[in-house]
């Protein structure tokens, strides 16, 4: 039971970073981007490219940090990573997002996003196989924090939540302390005036891409460590990060971060009453619950 | 009427397809017969199924091609969607006029190809991986005219097998994982049954869907039982997950699994260093001289083992089918085609080889009126009434270049176990 | 020459089965606005529940009740639409992003259950023990065929007569009023939650219908006839057609399923067996590119939505 509670807030650091790009996202673009958790993939293969890249140019960063499986040169790649896939968003959005928003469809991206998470999947798994990969095939065994009852935990995932954990204070510190931040929550709740008080409206999307981008990134070597890396990751997650998503409330840092861990301890959760062939049913059920309690989620602001 | 118009529009571009195509097979090299095959060559583990068997229709070409004609096979990626495959095996028996359809995987796949088209058209179908118990009934109904083959053992032997397995090795509790499809929900309620059966408590049975984000919940369930080994019927992706997730958890090595395990992705990526106590169950050629010639000549082929799901068993099935084309003659149809599957995997036919000379020398005693017993890379195949077929088993290990067997079950013997 | 006419046949019945379904979309979506992420779920609903109701008994699951085939495709179409009414009472009224996430995730659910509850739908091994309708008389063969296209037809035809008229309707015009403006529509007062829940279940036993034949054809159905694929199938045959015109959802299923079917053909007639296993995925990409082209450069689709103005009372088709 604990263990299970344990697992899921694991699981669910991983879904809180996707979460809280695609709750920005959603919430100043007004649409519900099914390729968000391609964006995943995308910063876990390119991590994986970059790690092999620095590895070899610097052979000194291929040892592991302290007890963890991850390698210096990945700790090195996470960053670049995070710029590629970040750069990545901003050019989907340029090529496709801002062209049929401008047509002002709203909906219609919904539909694009769909294809696009098509394309990038199936991109990916020409370029890199269909094969699963790993950035480490070293096993490292859990720590045993507890014999009764039995709590045991993997350094990797110590690490995941506690990097997860400070990049959303972060977050949350420059969105609510900075005047940058002023001007993101803005141009969210109301871009035209926003825009009438001289806030530049293409930069700050360009920032939201940025800093969505990014989180997925993260999210996406953090998943590679402590799963495995394939071409199928969005679409495996693009589900359990939109419940997420819906449970915080859109544009809620703090409310993604806790919708993550709820979907993630739902999960876990769930296998103790439901068989466990049902498990793909839970994110949805998650999503219809609090939707039915609390439509606009748990910390978003009702808007039309 | 725009609507008829758009609907005539489609009709007259697939009509200018079809000429298009009966051109180009008016130009090919002559006589050679054509064969289709609808796998799903998009999906990681159906590629080496397909190319698999590619290579058969390779190995018959070099011994000559079969009744009389070079083979030619027609290869469709089902893209596991069922009427993508369908469609697929209607252009390739209607356009292509194909007589023998090696395919599908996916039983959802394989039985509306079965059903809507091969049986139909009076073509038979050749399966390697198709493990529903659906077909079975089927053939039972009378409703396949005798038109199916499946060189898939049904899962009883692997799951029986399974279970002896953890008798010998003196396992007292056993957590069982299987892959929630059609197969992996038969073979791991016949595992369960049979671990009781052999007096072994099965301390959780839990389905594993594919591509879910985490596996730990489930882990940690099979876990929280204490067994003294662990069960997997599950392809090699979500088994390395789980294996690296229960080794790290502080799970027993001891570990059991399907054939479908029989990977070097899964091997690699969870080590050599805990993999030394796993056991793994196959069904398995007889104990002849030539036992070893697939793999044999697999390696040096494809330069790795035939390690994964379906290889031999898609091996088998293209041969048997190509076999029972070379004992039906030339021009043969369909229906003549599986009344000579018996004629090739006769008991008491001269016994041949699954290689280039095993088929060689088929075609010499075919030709003189004699009947074959086809050893094949799955064993001595030999199809039931229902076109299901029954097979020895082995246990295997891994080792650091491939897999090595542990012990040989016979025929006999697994008759015995699966009968409990 | 048969043979291809033999595959025409198959191949316009697939097309038109599929066409059904989105001329379905096509009323929640082009008409009304709905964002249904979960078209799968509805036909689903409609080839489970005709098989059930028509088939034989089978030791292992639900079934067995052997109802005339018309009765039991009626009741297929039914489970769709009381499917439909379930998920829109309880998700219409969210965002109308949400509403794409919520028929996504339903239709996952669905596919899951189908999966699992063996007692119900035979679990992954699929739905079997159907007897197509009239088969004694017509055997299996092409004669079988041509009459199924011929019945495929004229429901294909029926749906899109129906269509044509509800949507030049008042009731057609307070659909386009709503996805237009709802609040304009509220101050009128209408009632744009029921309005729109009609068109949600309207759309779903339609696409409950195509499923119901979908099974029918094959006499066989199984979890993965219903994956979201076919969902984003249906999905680009509308976009490419054109969203709002029923004769653009028509033309966009035969041309997006001509197009799926005629690309593996070529690829796997002129491509490499190496390449082969690349050909799934090529031919998603395209597709994929396709869509997101079609929204770039011409978003109302092949045949665009044409602005209906009732009151001339401008003659039908």
């Amino acid at each position: 039971m604990i263990q299970h509670l344990i697992d899921g807030i694991l699981i669910g650091a991983i879904l809180s970073l996707g979460a809280t790009g695609l709750t920005m996202v959603m919430h100043m673009l007004r649409f519900a981007n099914f390729s968000h958790a391609e964006l995943l993939s995308i910063g876990a293969y390119s991590a994986l490219v970059f790690e092999q890249l620095f590895k070899a140019v610097l052979p000194f960063t291929a040892g592991t940090i302290g007890p963890l499986s991850m390698t210096w040169a990945l700790a090195v790649a996470m960053i670049a990573s995070m710029a590629v896939t970040g750069a990545s968003a901003v050019l989907f959005d340029k090529l496709i997002f801002k062209r049929v928003r401008e047509k002002g469809e709203e909906l219609s991206m919904v539909f694009a996003s769909f294809g696009l998470a098509l394309i990038i999947r199936n991109v990916i798994g020409l370029v890199f196989g269909l094969q699963t990969q790993l950035f480490s095939k070293d096993i490292i065994f859990a720590t045993v924090l507890s014999r009764d009852p039995l709590i045991m935990v993997k350094p990797d995932q110590i690490a995941v939540l506690a990097i997860t954990l400070l990049i959303i204070f972060a977050l949350h510190l420059i969105l609510s302390r900075t005047t940058y931040g002023y001007a993101l929550r803005a141009v969210a709740e109301n871009p035209s005036l926003a825009q009438v008080n001289g806030i530049n409206l293409q930069r700050m999307i360009v920032t939201v891409w940025l800093i969505g981008g990014g989180l997925a990134a993260l999210a996406g070597v953090f998943y590679g460590l402590t799963n495995q890396i394939s071409p199928v990751i969005g679409r495996d997650l693009v589900l359990p990060v939109f419940a997420a998503t819906i449970v915080g409330g859109l544009g809620s840092i703090y409310g993604a971060l806790l919708g993550g861990f709820i979907v993630g301890i739902a999960a876990n959760l769930a296998l103790t009453v439901l068989p466990s062939g049902y498990s793909p049913s839970v994110p949805f059920l998650i999503i219809l619950a609090v939707l039915l309690v609390r439509p606009h989620g748990l910390f978003g602001e009702e808007r039309q | 009427m725009k609507y008829l118009t758009a609907n005539r529009y489609a009709l007259g571009l697939a009509t200018a397809l079809g000429i298009a195509l009966a051109a180009g097979s008016a130009s090919a090299q002559e006589c050679t017969t054509k064969i289709g095959a609808v796998l799903p060559t998009s999906v990681d583990w159906g590629k080496p199924i397909a190319e698999t068997a590619q290579y058969v229709v390779d190995q018959v070409n070099e011994a000559g091609g079969a009744a009389g004609c070079k083979i030619e096979m027609v290869l469709r990626d089902s893209q596991v969607d069922p009427k993508v495959g369908v469609d697929a095996a209607k252009a390739l028996v209607d356009i292509d006029g194909v007589q023998v359809l090696i395919g599908a995987v996916s039983s959802g796949v394989t039985m509306p190809i079965l059903t809507s088209v091969a049986v139909p058209a009076g073509v038979a179908e050749f399966s390697c991986c198709s493990s529903s118990g659906a077909f079975t009934k089927l053939a039972e109904e009378g409703k396949l005219k005798g038109l199916w083959f499946r060189t898939f053992a049904t899962s009883n032997v692997q799951a029986a097998v399974g279970a002896k397995v953890a008798k010998d090795q003196g396992y007292k509790s056993v957590a069982v994982l299987y892959k929630n499809d059609d197969w992996g929900q038969d073979i791991g309620k016949l595992v369960a049954g049979h671990l009781e059966a052999q007096g072994i408590k099965v301390t959780s049975l839990i389905a594993i869907n594919d591509g879910q984000p985490s596996y730990r919940a489930e882990v940690t369930e099979a876990i929280s039982g204490n067994p003294e080994a662990l069960y997997m019927a599950l392809y090699p992706t979500e088994g390395t997950s789980i294996v690296r997730d229960w080794l790290s958890l502080g799970g027993t090595q001891n570990m059991i699994g399907a054939n479908s395990l029989k990977s070097d992705e899964f091997r690699n990526n969870v080590g050599m260093q805990y993999l030394g106590s796993f056991r793994g169950t196959d069904t398995s050629s007889p104990r002849v001289a030539s036992a070893d010639a697939f793999v044999a000549q697999y390696k040096e082929h494809f330069g790795k083992e035939p390690n994964g799901p379906g290889l031999a068993n898609s091996y088998d099935a293209t041969m048997i089918a190509l076999l029972a084309m070379e004992a039906a003659g030339k021009d043969a149809k369909g229906a003549d085609i599986a009344a000579a599957v018996a004629r090739v995997t006769d008991p008491s036919g001269e016994p041949v080889t699954a290689d280039k000379d095993g088929f060689a020398k088929a075609k010499e005693i075919l030709a003189g009126g004699g009947n074959v017993l086809y050893q094949g890379a799955t064993g001595n195949v030999r199809f039931d009434a229902n076109g299901d077929v029954s097979a020895p088993a082995v246990v295997w290990t891994f080792t650091e270049e491939g897999t090595k067997e542990d012990s040989y079950i016979t025929l006999e013997e697994v008759g015995e176990l699966t009968a409990k | 020459m048969t043979g291809i006419i033999s595959y025409l046949v198959f191949f316009t019945t697939m097309a038109s089965i599929l066409a059904i379904a989105t001329l379905g979309l096509n009323l929640q979506w082009g008409n009304t606005g709905l964002f249904n992420g979960g078209v799968a779920a509805f036909f689903g609903a409609g080839a489970y529940g005709t098989l059930l109701l028509g088939g034989t008994s089978q030791e292992d699951h639900l079934g067995g009740f052997e109802l005339p085939y018309v009765v039991a495709l009626a009741g297929g179409m039914a489970a769709a639409g009381i499917l439909a009414w379930v998920v829109g009472v309880l998700t219409l009224r969210m965002r109308r992003d949400y509403l794409a996430i919520s028929t996504f995730g339903m239709a996952i659910v669905f596919e899951n259950v189908m999966r699992n509850a063996e007692w119900l739908s035979g679990g992954a091994k699929g739905l079997r023990g159907f007897e197509r309708p009239l088969r004694d008389a017509l055997g299996d063969g092409f004669a079988y065929n041509a009459a199924f296209l011929a019945v495929v037809l004229v429901l294909l035809f029926a749906t899109y007569r129906f269509l044509q008229v509800l949507v030049r309707s008042p009731f057609g015009r307070l659909l386009r009023a709503i996805r237009e403006d709802e609040t304009a529509a509220r101050s009128l007062g209408k009632s744009p939650a029921r309005v729109r829940l009609t068109a949600f279940v309207t759309g779903s036993v339609i696409m409950g219908l195509a499923g119901g034949l979908y099974a029918t054809f094959y006499a066989f159905v199984s979890p993965q006839d219903v994956l979201p694929t076919l969902t984003f199938q249906i999905w680009a045959m509308l976009i490419v057609g054109g969203a709002g015109n029923n004769r653009g959802a028509v033309f966009g299923a035969f041309l997006i399923w001509a197009a799926w079917t005629a690309s593996g053909w070529l690829l796997s007639r002129f491509a490499p067996v190496d390449a082969q296993i690349y050909t799934g995925s090529i031919q998603y990409v395209l597709i994929g590119l396709v869509i997101v082209g079609m929204l770039l450069w011409r978003p109302q689709g092949l045949l665009p939505e044409r602005l209906v103005i009732s009151q001339s009372g401008q003659a039908p088709s």
